[in-house]
């Protein structure tokens, strides 16, 4: 399973770049719209315009919705889904990237929790599951690692971490 | 006399050397490994550095940034993965040179031709970045606010893939690197009430996020590959073709230090440029891409020339040239120097010390490179799945280490997602990162301006210096439109030639 490729002949020569400039063109006119006025104050008295918080932002944003129109255009009217860029990934089972979610999330909601060594050794155990690896005792190594790379960082280099939830 | 004592008080200490080994030893490791880049190894280390002095600290990222240009070399030649894109040259003639039984020359070729490219581009580093940073001292904010706007315009110019992609993630990064306090007037921007994005957003769960997570993304998107055997045989590089070589790695040295040293251009245009410049003086041309030694050589040559001019403008300017050389800048910031002439001027010793330390690194490559040849079979063949969950691990606690917060986990996930995305859209990540880097300096220098000349505008145009980089900020927007029409045009001719019949 791959990710389609567009041949060109239709509307819509890039859909990926349409998509982009489209997702980019709604959050540069967000950010000047709602953010910009309601997110960054204004001191009441100002000598010149540019010395406000709000001009580079500003500034930023319409550039940001100026090329994000013209990276619409672009994919309207030039086909580059032939380029070797990188977008086009053979994807692998839902499942492995699924378990590799589950355990990214372990980490953030439970690494204060359970500590490095244990939040460690349980997303280790599921990225080994989740590939999965067959070899018996690199499941060992889920144990192993964490211990080591804790030690590293709070023993070796005095990096603070929460070692154990005790 | 009292200088040469303080620089070698600061340089001679135990922890300089083992950083420096360590960092070099990390890189080739990190470098020979398909999958995991220098930049990852760097963005990683730089939360281990926190305990450490700035000179061993900064020597530390400077190993491995070394170490991993050369090892980037090692999958190229043995397994056809370059380990980094500026390796993706040194495949051409490194692969055929493996298959015809020839590794060991290959990776021998390619360690004598980057370390002798690493000492040239030191050299250079040493000579130029005094000089310039002399030169600088004499800009004041109008001449650093046109400075930085000529660094914007080349790197988004010179920048692989589509320059609309490339500006908008420039201006992605501005944006963020706004976020937090305004310096000025003290009122809060897009903090959204989050006391965690006052102080700006974190350098370091946004460099781990933006280049390790998502390697680690896609690594579990993709469908798994089946693992290839590298071997590293065969006879080493002989006196006669070292000789025949070394004009080649002198001229692709000195092409990696002219183009390291302007921001943006990259190590992989470098060895490009490097390779073919050899293979058009070389009496050996029809050669070249089927297995020819001076073909390796001229690769890594122009690759490596690159790592110490990189940091000229990072020294003397306090401009980073490219990704790596911004995370090292972030090294310095988070031990409390900021480069540019005024380090050159307050911090002479120190700066020595680095560039003794750096100009050593390139034995220590030597020596590791020559060592640890045959054991690099051995590192490529470690599966991914077993080093991704270790590299997750770093990413996390290097992340929570910063303010000891899963705040910063949050946001180094975040920034995963986005660099995921980045590489699915085919936006490049190192505009970004320049833009989050420059952005402040952009919008201080720009102030400082209006302020030193009482809000006339006339200021920016001030003088010759001012001049001199407007002219080239000019130059590089039109350079980058000729880049634009000319990559647009390059196909439609390609199309009509195929369709003639």
């Amino acid at each position: 399973m791959s990710t389609p490729v567009h041949k060109r002949g239709g509307p819509i020569r890039d859909p990926g770049d349409v998509l982009a400039g489209v997702v980019l063109l709604i959050a540069s006119a967000i950010l000047l719209f709602h953010l910009i006025p309601n997110y960054i104050g204004e001191p009441p008295i100002l000598q010149n315009p540019m010395m406000s918080p709000r001009w580079l932002p500003r500034i930023v944003g319409w550039l940001l919705l100026g090329f994000s129109a013209l990276l619409i255009v672009q994919g309207l009217l030039v086909d580059n889904t032939d380029k070797e860029d990188g977008r086009r990934i053979e994807k692998g089972p839902r499942r492995r990237f699924a378990l590799m979610v589950v355990a990214l999330l372990v980490y953030v909601t439970l690494f204060e929790a359970l500590g490095a060594v244990i939040s460690g050794i349980l997303a280790t155990l599921i990225l080994f599951v989740a590939h999965p690896v067959r070899t018996w005792w690199v499941y060992g190594l889920a144990i192993v690692f964490p211990v080591v790379v804790t030690f590293l960082f709070v023993k070796v280099m005095n990096v603070p971490l929460p070692v154990m939830p005790f | 006399m009292e200088i040469i004592s303080e620089v070698l008080q600061l340089f001679l200490h135990p922890e300089n050397f083992l950083a420096i080994a360590l960092g070099v030893v990390i890189g080739v490791v990190v470098g020979s490994i398909p999958g995991l880049t220098a930049t990852m190894a760097v963005a990683l280390a730089l939360p281990f550095t926190f305990s450490m002095e700035p000179i061993a600290a900064i020597l530390l990222l400077v190993g491995i940034y070394k170490g991993g240009m050369y090892g980037g070399s090692i999958t190229a030649i043995l397994i056809r993965t370059p380990g980094s894109p500026a390796s993706a040259c040194t495949l051409l003639d490194g692969y055929p040179m493996a298959q015809q039984g020839h590794a060991k020359k290959a990776l021998k070729m390619a360690l004598y031709s980057s370390v002798i490219a690493d000492f040239i581009s030191n050299i250079a580093l040493i000579f130029f970045a005094a000089y310039l940073a002399k030169i600088a001292l004499n800009f004041g904010a109008p001449e650093f606010f046109w400075l930085i706007c000529f660094s914007l315009t080349i790197i988004i110019s010179l920048a692989s893939g589509s320059m609309i992609k490339g500006l908008l993630a420039a201006l992605l990064g501005i944006l963020l690197s706004l976020v937090g306090l305004d310096e000025v007037f003290g009122s809060q921007r897009l903090t959204f009430g989050n006391y965690n994005l006052m102080d700006s957003i974190s350098f370091i769960p946004l460099l781990i996020g933006l280049f390790a997570i998502p390697e680690i993304v896609e690594f579990y998107r993709k469908k798994a590959l089946p693992h290839i055997k590298a071997k590293a045989s065969g006879a080493s590089v002989t006196l006669s073709e070292m000789k025949r070589s070394l004009k080649t790695i002198v001229r692709g040295s000195l092409i990696g230090v002219i183009i390291g040293a302007i921001p943006g251009t990259g190590a992989t245009a470098a060895a490009f440029i490097s390779y073919s410049d050899a293979r058009r003086r070389s009496p050996r041309r029809d050669n070249f891409g089927k297995g020819e030694v001076e073909g390796v050589a001229a690769s890594e040559a122009g690759n490596n020339g690159v790592a110490g001019a990189t940091m000229i403008p990072l020294l003397s300017l306090g401009i980073p040239g490219d990704v790596i050389t911004a995370i090292i800048l972030g090294a310095f910031m988070v031990h409390g120097l900021t480069p540019g002439p005024l380090l050159f001027q307050e911090n002479l010793p120190l700066i020595y010390a680095l560039f003794m330390g750096i100009m050593f690194s390139s034995l220590v490559l030597l020596v590791v490179g020559n060592g640890a040849i045959k054991y690099f079979s051995l590192i490529a063949d470690i599966p991914k799945e077993i080093l991704f969950p270790i590299v997750l691990m770093f990413c996390v606690y290097g992340a929570y280490a910063v303010n000891n917060d899963t705040f910063d986990v949050w946001l180094m996930l975040g920034f995963g997602v986005l660099g995921y995305v980045f590489n699915r859209a085919a936006i490049p990540a190192a505009p970004f990162l320049i833009g989050f880097i420059l952005g402040p300096m952009f919008e201080d220098n720009l102030r400082r301006s209006l302020l030193i000349g009482g809000n006339d505008l006339s200021i920016f145009v001030r003088g010759p210096i001012a001049w001199f980089f407007i002219a080239l900020t000019l130059g590089s927007i039109l350079l980058a439109l000729y880049r634009y029409v000319t990559a647009r045009r390059l196909p439609t001719q390609t199309d009509t030639s195929q369709e003639a019949p």
